[in-house]
């Protein structure tokens, strides 16, 4: 009797032990976010940390290592301790332009990319006293006026640029791309009038409101936020991109963290609360998790920008 | 409006306000702690707030920390924060004689009037002053940093070439790392340390403080001459400066304003602009550079002007006016409130709430930030070096590191204070490489953005010199440029001003080599950055080419007067050799040791090789007990605050 409670005892522990050991979170987690505080990734992971700390009852800290558009932080990832205490944002398409541009200090192969959990689309947005009214007026200018429609963007080899360069391949047009520092550079100057339009985001439309008209979004369908903003595909170009954003842990991770954390982060992008705040905010959410989904998506993007980017001239 | 006041004065926001402040000014105060990082902390602890109330403690924590970098400016020769650099020009030398207490008592209610300046605007000109910023392009930017530039003609003490060499020395160290304009990476040498570039914050930490350090354990003067007798807070006194200076507080808290509305410029900028215009009209018994308060009533008004000018461009478009505001918009983000063009007419509760809050924040720093600022005295002036040194040294290595959590950051820092060291001995001042290394950044961009633009439209000369805004840029820094050299214009080529050792007579030839070796390391640096640009692409190689060949034709030019008037410009190296040299062997052994034993073990024993070099007087055995707990104490608690409040990840 009492050897076979010792047993059981035993037993239960070994189960106890191993499933806590697959439970993520297990205490604090740190969410290092490789770019400056106030840009999308800093504010999407804002808007998690409160649904994490209430659906799992752990902190999530967020914590900033900014330098060389992520490079820093990414390069630093894999020695970072790989038991589920620290997860870091990614970004497409820095993580797989960044390593073919130079030696940035990693590879896209060596991020073990978790869960992508939004993107922010691409879109082409003008002052609302533009004379653009449709996207058709912008091609018909650009046309007659080679390199004359000047758009500024967030960076270069970024997802603005990116569409920049494959648009006008699509529409047979050129244009000229001025990379700014960050989306609140680009925006400045496009309310500025310093340029003529700008490549940014549908969030761009979500927080000037009607101070500025959006002519289309790289989305797969519209956004709900946006409901009369057509897309791409609609007006004849295949253009769907943008700049998508997960997270990743360190490569030293076992199979159950990495599987915890893109639990916990689809976890919170189900909380109907957490995608009201994303979509009023012109983010477009997305699920892809680790696995199989995570390989192909990774891979069927990365062929894609590879091709943009030599297009633009960035790498060789 | 009156509802609003009542509303702000709320008992829990006043209490926000008071913490905010007062948190914020002793954040501030810790070099490598910025308003930013002040402001990203708290950002959690205001999701269960309400709106306003949040935004009173974030206003609040900004202001005070905006506040704080005066501190560290005046008694080490450290800005704070970024914004306080040009505080340090006529802040230490005040601290030097004598007249530490003053300065900051000065600091103090020039930051409340620029402060209240700042807010005033945001409550009253908010929606046109938004508007306005909007008119400030590529090309303005571009000009606005050689604006701030043309302060090197009146920084560079006693040599106008060295002065010129040195800021080309600072832009050039500006691009080290991963391009913004081209994405292309530059001038790492193929390691991946260099790779997020130099960090402004702790390149200016390296810059003013190490050498600081190296010269305190020279000798054993004290720091600062103490008060002959307890002088109290010297409120009368400088009361009085700042009604002498009255014009001047209103010109540098309006350019303050107008900086700090300007998405992309912040408070540095706004400083230094205000301190070069404060300098041209200058009057006072001293000299600007030499402990004039003038220079700290433009910097320090200024610099609070823009925390209530940032909020213009943040509020009323939703685009940060500076790096805090980015931090704030998030935050506000989450709470669901959306900044923009419809909160003034949507939810104007919210702002005017806010700003009142600010307002009273504001006023709130008036005695809180003279209680502080006397405590910071107090301590600074009265700790012995054997405690001072190792203190400080520890306060630059965890400031640095915990501005990116970075540990290579630590050795760039020590690495470009010895740099900075040296390179002031040879009569290069520090203050112009850090201006190039500031404003490097965004005139590169502004010139690479303003080129395509103009490439674009076929009317280069047009884009940079044909708008209207840019021309009255570029007359400002023609005078600014010009200004220092009125009275000897005719001897530019010779000479600038006096100080510090000039001597008149041919030097001795010992002396003109150890010139030419200046002169030497500079043009082989410029040679350097040469090659390289070739394998880079047109649009990350123009800036920096340019640069390097001007640095060059400047290098050769100062070689050729060294050789035919023979005259030097140096500081004499005085005291012993073996102290100085300890203290950054020490820094850059403890970087080695975090690794092996942990951050708090390697900066403890920091701390207590530290005082052996720093140490003077003789102690008892308990003497020395108590100076080894004091700054293991220190030390100890401060990384504990780090880790465990700031939620630094200290390795």
């Amino acid at each position: 009797m009492r050897l076979r409670t010792t047993i059981a005892t035993v037993a239960v522990a070994l189960i106890g032990g191993t499933a806590l050991a697959q439970d993520f979170p297990s205490g604090s987690v740190d969410y290092v976010i490789p770019f400056g505080p106030g840009g999308e990734s800093d504010i999407t992971a804002r808007f998690q940390q409160p649904y994490f700390e209430k659906l799992f009852g752990e902190q999530l800290v967020v914590s900033y290592q900014p330098g060389g558009g992520g490079a820093v932080g990414w390069s630093q990832l894999n020695g970072m301790a790989g038991d589920g205490s620290v997860i870091m944002g990614i970004n497409l398409p820095h993580i797989v332009v960044k390593p073919k541009q130079g030696d940035v200090g990693f590879q896209t192969e060596d991020i073990a990319a978790v869960h992508m959990f939004h993107y922010t689309p691409d879109a082409i947005v003008v002052r609302a006293d533009s004379p653009f009214q449709t996207l058709a007026d912008l091609v018909e200018h650009a046309k007659a006026n080679p390199k004359q429609v000047i758009f500024s963007g967030s960076g270069k080899g970024s997802a603005n640029h990116l569409a920049q360069v494959q648009f006008d391949a699509l529409a047979d047009i050129q244009t000229t791309y001025v990379s700014f520092k960050g989306t609140g550079a680009a925006v400045t100057a496009l309310l500025g009038g310093q340029v003529g339009a700008e490549w940014g985001y549908t969030t761009v439309g979500a927080k000037q409101g009607d101070t500025v008209r959006m002519l289309a979004v790289a989305m797969e369908e519209r956004h709900p936020a946006f409901p009369d903003v057509p897309t791409f595909r609609e007006l004849g170009y295949d253009l769907v991109s943008g700049a998508y954003r997960g997270v990743a842990v360190p490569n030293s991770a076992s199979e159950e963290v990495r599987q915890g954390v893109a639990d916990a982060i689809a976890a919170i992008n189900a909380d109907p609360d957490f995608q009201k705040q994303m979509i009023d905010g012109g983010f477009a959410l997305l699920d892809v998790s680790y696995g199989e989904a995570m390989d192909a998506f990774l891979a069927e993007k990365a062929s894609g920008y590879i091709e943009a980017a030599k297009n633009a001239g960035i790498i060789e | 409006m009156l509802d609003f006041l009542v509303n702000a004065m709320s008992p829990l926001n006043l209490v926000l306000a008071l913490f905010g402040v007062a948190a914020g000014t002793i954040i501030g105060s810790i070099p490598g702690l910025t308003a930013t990082m002040a402001v990203a902390v708290l950002v959690p602890l205001t999701f269960t707030m309400s709106p306003d109330s949040a935004l009173i403690l974030m206003g609040a924590i900004y202001t005070g920390a905006i506040y704080g970098g005066a501190y560290a400016a005046i008694l080490l020769n450290t800005p704070g924060t970024p914004s306080a650099i040009a505080t340090t020009f006529d802040g230490y030398p005040m601290a030097k004689r004598g007249d530490g207490d003053l300065a900051v008592s000065v600091a103090c209610l020039s930051s409340v009037v620029g402060g209240l300046v700042g807010a005033l605007a945001l409550l009253m000109l908010a929606p046109p002053l938004a508007e306005a910023a909007l008119a400030f392009g590529p090309v303005e930017y571009f000009w606005l940093a050689i604006f701030g530039l043309s302060l090197i003609a009146a920084l560079s003490t006693g040599d106008f070439f060295k002065g010129m060499i040195g800021a080309c020395f600072g832009l050039l160290i500006s691009m080290i790392g991963i391009s913004e304009t081209s994405a292309e990476v530059r001038f790492t040498f193929g390691t991946n340390t260099l790779l997020g570039g130099i960090e402004t914050v702790s390149a200016l930490i390296g810059l003013y403080c190490i050498p600081v350090l190296i010269d305190l354990v020279a000798s054993p003067d004290r720091h600062l001459k103490p008060a002959e007798q307890k002088r109290g807070f010297r409120l009368p006194e400088a009361t009085v400066i700042l009604l002498k200076n009255k014009f001047n507080v209103m010109r540098s808290s309006v350019i303050g304003t107008m900086v700090g509305a300007l998405p992309g410029a912040g408070g540095s900028i706004a400083g230094l602009v205000a301190y070069s215009e404060a300098r041209r009209g200058g009057k006072g018994d001293e000299k600007y550079g030499e402990g004039n308060p003038g220079g700290i009533i433009a910097t320090e008004s200024a610099n609070n002007a823009t925390v209530g000018g940032g909020f213009i461009p943040t509020l009323v478009l939703g685009i940060p006016g500076t790096p805090p505001d980015a931090v704030i918009l998030g935050a506000l983000l989450v709470q669901g409130v959306r900044t923009g063009p419809s909160l003034f007419s949507g939810g104007a509760d919210i702002v005017y709430t806010f700003i009142f809050g600010l307002l009273l924040a504001t006023i709130l720093m008036l005695p809180v930030g003279l209680l502080i600022g006397r405590f910071a005295y107090g301590a600074i002036v009265r700790a012995p070096k054997a405690a001072l040194v190792p203190v400080v040294a520890f306060m630059t290595v965890i400031g640095t590191f915990a501005i990116r959590n970075s540990v290579s950051d630590i050795g760039i820092m020590i690495t470009l204070g010895i740099i900075g060291w040296i390179a002031s001995k040879r009569g290069f001042s520090v203050s112009p490489i850090v201006l190039g290394l500031i404003l490097g950044r965004i005139a590169e961009q502004g010139f690479v953005q303003s080129w395509t633009i103009g490439d674009a439209l076929g009317d280069l000369p047009g884009q940079f010199f044909g708008r209207p805004l840019s021309m009255v840029i570029i007359a400002l820094t023609l005078l600014s440029f010009l200004y220092p050299f009125w009275p000897q214009i005719k001897r530019l080529v010779l000479r600038s001003t006096t100080d510090p050792v000039v001597d008149r007579d041919p030097a001795p030839n010992a002396a003109v080599m150890r010139d030419l070796g200046g002169f030497v390391a500079f043009g082989a640096v410029s040679l350097l950055v040469i090659s390289q640009s070739s394998t880079l692409n047109a649009e990350a190689a123009v800036f920096p080419r340019t640069i390097a060949t001007g640095m060059l034709a400047l290098v050769v030019l100062a070689i050729l007067r060294l050789f035919i008037t023979r005259h030097v410009t140096t500081v004499s190296i005085e005291g012993s050799r073996a102290r100085m040299l300890a203290v950054p062997i020490i820094m850059l052994v403890t970087v080695a040791l975090i690794s092996p034993l942990g951050f708090k073990f390697a900066a403890i024993f920091m701390g207590i090789a530290l005082i052996i070099p720093a140490q003077y007087e003789s102690y008892s055995p308990k003497g020395w007990a108590a100076l080894i707990a004091g700054v293991v104490g220190t030390i100890f608690v401060f990384s504990t605050l780090f880790s465990d409040v700031l939620g630094v990840p200290l390795p």
